[in-house]
């Protein structure tokens, strides 16, 4: 079989895999009902201060598994639901950054700059207009990056990269994502090893499950479930909470002003060519921040909105960026978009989650089963049909189908969803919480799960008091595992080569960059970063 | 060498112990196979490496934080307000969960004879824990913030399990709402 007979396949998975409805003898593929569903829920999350697409991914799971099941044909369905979240929360945080002053997920603060002020001007749909359309062209761009390159790179690796390398690989990723997430190299050090440390508990080859304190409880290990929801979701909020208490703005919601529309509020095609050239630059620099794992959407529309204020000042343009220009808005909105298709390249290139969004997808295969996200996805085998490749060319296929429904629905559903920057956030989050750890418990079925998860709510939590980052740790708790069985299958391969890393110059080089990589965090100050 | 504020040297300081106890204490001594292992001639990797390697980690981080990371104005720290705060919700999280869990039982074991057990699939017996538990979080959490207790948060209270009922018990027959799995 050809590499097209795989495109061809996945295409056919989604749109001739179960059926949700059939319709006046018009068969409604699930698959892409889910995408539908979960786009239209990752808007009107990403509309809501307080919440976030991570979060509706990690509450929708557990209940899409008990829809679903465990068998390969829930695949898609699910992926479909997530990326939909995903592609929703990315263009709804935008609604009230724009109307409100509020940015609804935390790369959208840039948008705000510009956005409001529009909106004061009377402008607002208008720099609604602006953002939803830098925000589908960028995320789209980025989208066929990931669907050219991912397959290449994975190629590549299997090719070309055997176990010390993967090892090494493995221990550069890890090294990055430490040093460049979050402001210091030595806390992200710091949630890294602590990541890896639970992951660890109560596994290993032995018969005794190391660290388990003897035990029962600790015997399994912690779920996966408890230490992700509660390190990324549980700790988020608690923190939000404790703000809250401490400044005493319970029952506050986002206030904002109302405007009259003033002026055309239309995007005609004389403003998308004034546009476009901001939109480019930035999705191009959200492609490349999004392609390395662990940095973040924030810094992508930081660097976006950079480079577009850089332009705009040479051009002379007025008004100027701050003041409501709608370039910046489009600046910033390709490049925090642009971020989340090029963030899945470590994921099915690497098998390295980039982002939090990344983690659930992740979590959502290994969950389900047959899917391992990774280089080994991508075998085009001509004898025999590889599963796992029909089903990436099927997720493929759902981010496109995502981006079609951006760019037809999307703009409308995202125009009217400014009500839900007033639902106050102190009501949100105790129901988020409760939302979450009953979506474990069904998982787990265990009270002692819900005790995990408080504790690493309440760990994530104290990092995030004390500056530490908790995507570090999510993602060596992740990737703990298969660091180990990789470096136990070198080391048994080299024959019992203690200095097995460096056995290869691609080795040594990768080795060489990890230190190099800590080294030149630990000179570098710092900004903006997530 | 200028030395950071105390707040960095002290957690910089304490991750260094911890990983020293971890690598030096609790990984000898908590698992059966040490950092490598020699099996009919065979050497592999023990069970001790993996988590030897986190420790170094965590020991690593410590030292650069304590010791080379010098920027007092980006250190933030765990305030006395802070621990107040999570004494406050774990006390509010652990009242809530004793009533989720025994709640239930407790009235079936005065009203019924049979006992919760028996009732567990069956309503209103398998809603009581979480419906008395889920209010008593949501409505604590939203009166914690407001620092008062009103109607409106035990309603929303109130409304959140019962969506919640509605989202995953109904639907579903093989999903458990807590803590029918553990009674």
């Amino acid at each position: 079989m050809g590499w097209l007979d795989y495109v061809w396949l996945g295409i056919l998975a989604v749109f001739q895999g179960p059926e949700l409805v059939s319709f006046l003898g018009l068969s409604i593929p699930m698959t892409l009902a889910m995408v539908l569903m979960g786009f239209l829920l990752g808007i009107l999350v990403g509309s809501t201060p307080g919440l976030a697409g991570p979060m509706a991914m990690a509450i929708a799971l557990p209940i899409l598994i008990s829809i679903f099941g465990f068998s390969p044909d829930a695949l898609l369905p699910v992926f479909g639901f997530l990326i939909g979240i995903m592609k929703g929360a990315t263009i709804g945080g935008a609604v009230p950054a724009i109307l409100f002053n509020t940015p609804g997920t935390p790369d959208a603060y840039m948008t705000t700059l510009d956005g409001y002020p529009m909106t004061r001007r009377g402008e607002a749909l208008k720099a609604l207009r602006v953002a939803h359309f830098s925000s589908a062209t960028g995320d789209t761009f980025s989208d066929i990056v990931l669907i050219i390159c991912a397959p290449f790179l994975a190629v590549l690796v299997e090719r070309y990269l055997d176990l010390p390398e993967k090892t090494a690989l493995l221990i550069l990723s890890l090294a990055f994502i430490a040093s460049v997430i979050g402001g210091s190299v030595g806390r992200g050090l710091i949630s890294l090893g602590l990541g890896l440390l639970v992951a660890y508990v109560g596994t290993g080859e032995d018969f005794y499950p190391r660290l388990s304190l003897g035990t029962q409880t600790l015997a399994q290990g912690f779920p996966v479930a408890t230490a992700v929801l509660g390190v990324l979701i549980v700790g988020e909020v608690f923190r939000s909470l404790d703000d809250m208490w401490r400044s005493g703005r319970g029952g506050r919601a986002s206030e904002g002003q109302s405007n009259t529309a003033r002026g055309d509020q239309r995007l005609h095609l004389a403003d998308i060519r004034r546009l476009m050239p901001y939109v480019a630059r930035s999705a191009v620099i959200g492609t490349v921040i999004g392609a390395l794992p662990g940095i973040g959407s924030t810094l992508a529309a930081t660097l976006g909105y950079t480079a577009g204020r850089a332009r705009h000042a040479k051009t002379g343009q007025s008004p100027r960026f701050g003041e409501g220009a709608p370039e910046g808005i489009a600046a910033t909105e390709a490049a925090n978009s642009s971020v989340s298709g090029a963030n899945l390249i470590p994921v099915l290139s690497l098998g390295i989650p980039g982002n939090a969004a990344a983690v659930f997808l992740i979590l959502a295969a290994d969950t389900i089963g047959g899917f391992n996200p990774g280089p080994s996805v991508v075998r085009f085998t001509t004898d025999a049909v590889n599963p796992e490749l029909v089903i990436a060319f099927g997720l493929f296929t759902c981010m496109m189908f995502a981006n079609l429904l951006n760019w037809t629905i999307g703009g409308a559903f995202m125009r009217s969803m400014g009500f839900m920057s007033r639902v106050p956030k102190h009501i949100l989050l105790p129901v988020v919480l409760l939302l979450t750890l009953t979506s474990i418990y069904v998982q787990e079925t265990r009270l002692e799960a819900i005790w995990f998860t408080i504790g690493f709510g309440v760990l994530g939590y104290f990092m995030r008091r004390l500056g530490i980052s908790p995507l570090p740790f999510v993602i060596a708790f992740i990737l703990g595992g298969n660091l180990e069985a990789t470096a136990r299958q070198a080391f048994a391969a080299t024959g019992g080569d203690a200095l097995f890393l460096f056995s290869s110059p691609v080795a040594t080089a990768f080795m060489g960059l990890t230190v190099l990589v800590i080294v030149l965090s630990l000179r570098k100050p710092k900004e903006g970063r997530p | 060498m200028r030395l950071p504020d105390r707040g960095t040297l002290a957690l910089g300081l304490t991750m260094l112990i911890l990983a020293l106890v971890i690598g030096f204490a609790w990984v000898p001594m908590d698992s059966s196979t040490g950092l490598v292992e020699k099996v009919r001639r065979q050497v592999s990797i023990g069970d001790g490496l993996a988590p030897t390697l986190a420790a170094v980690f965590i020991g690593l981080g410590g030292l650069l934080v304590a010791f080379f990371e010098r920027r007092p104005e980006e250190t933030p720290r765990i305030t006395s307000g802070n621990l107040l705060f999570t004494a406050i919700l774990l006390l509010l999280l652990a009242l809530s969960l004793a009533l989720m869990r025994w709640s239930g039982p407790a009235l079936a074991g005065l009203l019924t004879e049979e006992g919760y057990r028996l009732l567990r699939d069956t309503a209103p017996w398998k809603y009581l824990g979480f419906l008395t538990g889920g209010t008593v979080l949501v409505t604590g959490l939203v009166a914690l913030v407001e620092r008062r207790l009103t109607l409106r948060a035990i309603l929303i209270g109130l409304a959140t399990v019962v969506v919640l009922i509605v989202l995953y018990d109904l639907p579903f027959d093989d999903l458990l709402l807590p803590p029918n799995g553990d009674v």
